[in-house]
This record gives structure tokens, sequence and C-alpha cells, in this order.
């Protein structure tokens, strides 16, 4: 009896210690780089396949600054590890982070301004793409990758199928109807509840904007004109069964994706990469087309995903995490690498560098990818910018729309409860926002 | 050496003794605790320093309870935990029951193999089973579905609105009954073997024995057992968390663990999820006190 009891009590207690244990004091304390004497040792938090060659290269090319590479997870993650780790006082010196979660690890503290830096390679970038990064003149990260959003398809089976890749979001509609007249097994598409960042660039690419800031006061347009108008799009071909409405590369998707049953993915163009990952036996099969536009003629698109290589406030060789950001972005040798894997490089030098390389393998049929692709990169839209809680507005999104898609209730509805839930915690935590 | 008075020895003793286990104690559970009660009183609110300002954590009183208990969102988990548990508490100890009779039951065959294969997938860990189970339960992936399309029935809607209660439960069950029949049956094997002979003499079937003398016997170890389960209900958060990728039904606060989980690393609220969690304790402890009051005359009325 006893026992029991006392087994009870620490069962129940334990979810609040597991909690606790986890969390930490107060953030941030500043310092100043330091004079080192002997090789510097920097630890960096990234993921991807790119890191640990583009690593060894620098550490062999720098004898003064030895970099330790760990891979702490995803995007989400390594930012939600960068925070806690920021508040313990023993982050990394350097991480990636997705540009989307920039603004929150600034407002939370966590990285430094590196615009003392950086001067010598602002240059090498396009104005949109450091733009990413720098916010009112400080530097926050180097941009690593980027990704220009494109419509990736399956083009032997619109061959099979006798249809083309649509230019116009209006044409998608119609094609995803022809689609499903000619092979009912088969969608266009799928429309994921949780891809957050890939309807974020959907609506911008339609003239949304999602946050903006001016002296420290917010404007938040998640449920803006634009935004309505490309959830109605989206809700059209939900109702009329024209698109898929279930979570993308799940054992379920990527067996029907394999079949060829799902012939596109309009997203970005880290997406051959991905699909290549679940899909390799069609290595070849599938081609880039532009994104469909709003209005045709048209060739605006947005960025989905890619990621900057940031310093954080709790190093304290904050001028050596610097050159080693820039060296990891700028540089040929790095460049390269990333090419070779797939990703798509930020710098201009590196983008130039991509033009004349080959496809990657999943398209690898296709001449003409790299001037879609360079097309695509250079008709980004400029100073798309993200809120300060864009994990709070990321999770209500999904939660939103899951619901939505679940009990068929509007699309439209679930942005205007992101919205809501967004700027009442953006003015929770004390934020100034402007209108309702 | 200097020998301590006899008297002073005695008084230090007990301390000495109960030393290890009261700083273990203080370390890794009393400490946590008050800090977790009080971080859950504080918040991150925006200073002026900054670009954009910054978060720093201020001194906030109740807020954070204030929210989550006005949290519709909260309470909507507890809703979804209680129709789990239902599913769930009474399959995993129902079925335990039965295969620990079984086992015990003098007539059967194979018990060694019959008991470890009941046992082993208490030993697959819990992510491990989410994920197999989750493979069989996507359309493409699943032989049932397989089986019932090529039967021309269509697909097995596990993971639709109907079917992810019962199909989480199944895992809860499936993983959950090895353990509970382990403790069950080991408490049979304890009863003395004198009393089946009495109720044999008496005329009892083996059905009455099971029923009159086993099942009342074991009653100790079924209120453990559900106790266990219980709590093991109220912190459900594995399994749905694995599942969730692959249904739009599993939101991201389907239970209160996932709720405060999401709160506090995907939405960076530490505070807020500290509330949570120690209201979450709280209730817990309640539930667990008030079963075993009102099982309590009833489990242990002859044997303490």
């Amino acid at each position: 009896m006893r026992i029991t009891r006392l087994a009870g009590s620490i069962a129940a207690l334990s979810t609040a210690a597991v909690l606790a244990a986890c969390s930490s004091g107060t953030s941030g304390s500043t310092s100043t780089p330091t004079a080192a004497s002997g090789p510097v040792t920097l630890e960096f938090w990234c993921w991807g396949t790119t890191q640990k060659p583009k690593v060894e290269a620098f550490n062999k090319s720098h004898p003064d600054i030895q970099v330790k590479h760990t891979d702490v997870g995803g995007g989400t993650d390594t930012a939600a590890k960068l925070l806690t780790a920021t508040r313990a006082g023993n982050g990394p010196d350097a991480a990636c982070l997705e540009y989307e979660t920039l603004p929150s690890m600034i407002v939370a503290g966590a990285l430094a301004d590196i615009s003392a830096h950086t001067g010598d390679v602002k240059t090498a970038f396009s104005p949109e793409v450091w733009n990413l990064t720098s916010f009112d003149g400080a530097v926050y990260g180097v941009p690593q990758d980027v990704g220009p959003m494109v419509l990736v398809y399956n083009k032997k089976r619109f061959q099979e199928l006798k249809i083309e890749p649509p230019a116009t979001w209006q044409d998608f509609a119609k094609v995803a109807a022809d689609v499903r007249e000619k092979d009912p097994e088969t969608y266009l598409a799928t429309f994921a509840p949780a891809e957050f960042g890939n309807f974020a660039g959907l609506a911008q690419q339609a003239g949304a904007s999602w946050w903006k800031v001016q002296d420290q006061t917010w404007t938040v347009g998640i449920a803006d004109q634009a935004s309505l108008a490309v959830a109605d799009f989206w809700q059209g071909l939900i109702d009329k069964d024209l698109v898929k409405a279930e979570p993308l590369l799940t054992p379920e998707w990527n067996n029907k994706l394999n079949k060829g049953k799902i012939l596109t993915w309009p997203s970005a163009l880290w997406a051959p990469g991905v699909l290549y990952g679940v899909a390799e036996k069609q290595a070849g099969d599938w081609a880039i087309a532009p994104l469909p536009q709003w209005k045709e003629g048209d060739d605006r698109v947005a960025f989905q995903g890619g990621s900057a290589l940031t310093v954080t406030k709790t190093s304290k060789h904050a001028e050596a995490a610097a050159t080693f950001a820039k060296w990891m972005n700028t540089d040929k040798a790095a460049n390269a690498v990333q090419i070779e894997l797939g990703e798509y490089p930020a710098s201009l030098a590196g983008q130039e560098a991509a033009r004349t390389s080959a496809p990657p393998k999943l398209t690898a049929n296709q001449k003409d990818y790299w001037d879609i692709a360079t097309k695509a990169a250079q008709h980004t839209i400029p100073h798309i910018s993200w809120g300060p809680n864009v994990s709070t507005a990321g999770s209500a999104f999904q939660d939103a729309v899951a619901t939505a898609v679940r009990d068929h209730t509007p699309l439209r509805d679930a942005l205007t409860k992101t919205h809501n839930l967004v700027v009442a915690d953006m003015k929770t935590t004390g934020f100034k926002v402007a209108g309702p | 050496m200097t020998a301590l008075p006899r008297a002073e020895r005695r008084s230090r003793a007990p301390y000495l003794f109960v030393a290890p286990a009261v700083l273990l104690f203080v370390a890794f559970l009393a400490v946590p605790i008050g800090y977790a009660i009080y971080l859950s009183a504080r918040g991150l609110r925006l200073t002026g320093k900054g670009i954009f300002g910054t978060r720093e954590e201020v001194f906030v009183g109740l807020d954070n309870y204030v929210k989550t208990l006005t949290d519709p969102g909260f309470f909507a988990g507890f809703g979804r935990l209680a129709l789990y548990g239902l599913i769930s508490v009474p399959l995993t100890l129902g079925l335990a029951l039965l295969f620990a009779l079984l086992l015990d039951h003098a007539g059967s065959r194979a018990k060694r193999f019959s008991r470890t294969a009941i046992f082993i997938p208490y030993a697959v860990p819990g992510v491990t089973a989410s994920l197999l189970w989750g493979f069989m339960y996507l359309p493409s992936t699943s032989p049932f579905s397989y089986l019932t399309r090529e039967l021309g029935l269509g697909e097995i809607p596990f993971l639709g609105a109907g079917g992810i209660y019962p199909s989480l439960a199944n895992i809860a069950v499936w993983g959950g009954v090895g353990f509970n029949m382990i403790i069950i049956f080991t408490s049979l094997r304890g009863i003395p073997s004198e009393l089946y002979d009495a109720a044999r003499i008496d005329g009892a079937s083996e059905w009455q024995i099971a029923w009159r003398v086993k099942i009342p016997l074991v009653a100790p170890a079924l209120v453990l057992t559900g106790l266990f389960s219980l709590i093991g209900t109220l912190q459900v958060y594995g399994e749905p968390t694995t599942v969730k990728p692959m249904t739009s039904e599993i939101s991201g606060d389907w239970v209160p663990l996932m709720h405060i989980y999401r709160d506090a690393f995907v939405r960076d609220d530490l505070a807020l999820a500290s509330a949570a969690s120690v209201l979450l304790a709280v209730g817990t402890l309640v539930v667990s006190v008030l079963l075993l009051k009102v099982t309590q005359k009833r489990a242990f009325g002859g044997m303490q």
C-alpha cells in the first residue's frame, strides 16, 4: 500500500520534474571577441549532408580556427535546442537557422549582431537574399542556402497523361481536374495541412505580407486579402477532390509518389533532393517548371525554406565564428560541396557556379534545369519578413488547418484563427501590434 | 579513535542512514519541482533593448495558470484522453487478467513460451511500437487494409476520425498487457494451494475457483495495475506524437502532455508549460489518491 502510493506520487510528480529539468535561467550574457592565443575551437550546430565535408575543408584551410560540428536535428529542433542552450549559457558558437526563425531568435537574445565583420561579403549576395538575415543594418547571419519556389513535376507521367505544366494557378486547377478525369487514382498535387512555410510562400507570391515591422510596431497579415484568396483557391480544389489533402512524406505519400499517383510538388529548389531520397527509382523522370502565377506573364516567386549560418551571443569567439560563417557560404570549395549535394547556394558566385553544373539526380534529364532555377532565384520577392513568434504561428496554423481539412470547415476561417492567435500571443509578450 | 558519547552517536545515526535518500530526493525531485513551480509564475515579456526588443523573464503572478485554465484546448486534451483511456485501460487489464489466469490454470500447455510471447511486446520501445503499428495502419502499407481491399471491402480507416482512438489504444494495449500480466500472475502464484484444495473439496469447478477464489485474492494487484494504467494514460505522449506525422487527425495539443511539450519547446513558453504541468501533476495526484481511497476497503480489507 505504502509502496503503491509512493509510486503514484513519484510518477505524477516526475512530469513536472522532467519539464523543469530541461528549463533554464535568464538569457544572454554579452561577450566580446577575445584575441585568442593558439587555435580557437568553435562549437557548431547544423543539420544536412553538406556540413561535414564543408567543415572538414574549413578546418584544413584554417589552422588557427578549428570547428567541431554537431548535428542536433533539423531546422525546428536546432532552433528549439539553441534557445534552451543559450538560456543555460552553454550554447554553441555558431549554428544554422532557418530564415523564418531568425526574428524569434533575435527577440530571444540568442544571436549576435555580426555587422562589424560582414562588410566584405555583403556584395557576394543579392539584396533580396542579404535582406533575409539583416534587419535595420544589424546582421544576424550569413545566408547559406535559399529555396526559390518552383513546380517540381513528374515529367514522365505528365507525358503519359498528355498534360503540360500549368503556367498559372487557374491552369493548375484545370490540369488538376484533367488528371482526375484521365486517371481517377492519381492527383496532380497534395495539400498538406502541416506545410506552414509552403503556404506562407504561396501567399507571399499572391501579395500577402504576413509580418511587417516599423519602429518596433508590428503589422500582422496572416489573414489579409491575398492570403484568404490563396486559402479559397485550395479550398476549391479540396472540395472538388482535385487535390489530395494529406500529410507529405509519410510512408503512405511516398508509396503513392513511387506509384506515380502524385504528379507535382509545388515547393522549392531543394525538393528534387528530398524526393530523390524517397523515390530513387524515378531519377531522371522528374523536372522543374516555373511556379504557376496568379497573373499570366508574371514571374514572382517567394522563398520557401533555406537557412543561414548565425553566430550566437554566448560565443566568446564572435570574430572567429563570423570568419567561419563567411567562409562556409562564400568560398568556392564550400559552394562546390553544396552544389554537388543538391543544395542551392545563397551566394551569387555559388549560384553562378551552379548554372554550369549537372542537374540533381531526380531531374537528371532536364537540360534547362539550372536556367529555370536561376530565373526563379532572380525573381524572388524582396523584403520577406518573418515575425518574432513564427514557431507559434506555425503550430497554430498546422492545428487550425488540419482541423479545417478534417471537419470540412473553411480554410479561410483557419487562417483567421491563426492570425488572431498570433496577434494575441504577440500582445501578451508585449509587442506593439497595429490593427486587429 | 575518540568514541562519541553513546547518546550522541545514537541521535546521529538515523540521519546518516537517511541522508543518501534525502539528498537524492532533494536534488532530483524536490528542487526540480520547486523550480517548476517558481517558473510557472514567470513569463517572457518584451523589454526595449535590441532592434525588435528582447524577451526577458519577469514575474507574472498567476497569469500562466489563468491562461491554462481558460484554454479550452487544454481541457479538450483531457476529453480525448478520457476516450482513449476508456478503451485502453479496461482492455489492458482485462486481457492481462485473462492471460494470467490462463497461464495459472493447471491444464494449460507451453506456459513458459506463452508467458515470454505475451511479455515481449513490453520490451519493444514505445516509439518503435508506434512506428510499427503506424505502418500497419497506413492504407498503402497496411496488410489489413490490403486484405479488405482485395476482398472488395475498401480500406480500413485506422487513422481516420473514428479509427484513431482504438488504433492508438491498441498500441498501448499491445505493449502494456505483458507487464500487467506478469504482476497479476506473480500475485496468483502467491496464493496458497490449500485454498484451491479446499475449494475443490467443496465442489468448486475451475471456473468457480477462478471467479470466487483467484480474482478476489489478486484484487490488490488489480488495483495496483489499474493505478499504473490510469497514471500511464494521463501521461500518454509517445504514441500520438510518433503517429502524428502520418495523419491530420492528431493535432499538436491532442493530449495534455503534447500541449505542454508544444508550449515549452515549439512555442518557447516554458513558463506556461510549467504551469500546465504543475496542474497536471496535482490532478494526477488527486485522481490517484481518490482511486486508492475508493478501492482501499475492497482491495485491502482482509489483507492488512
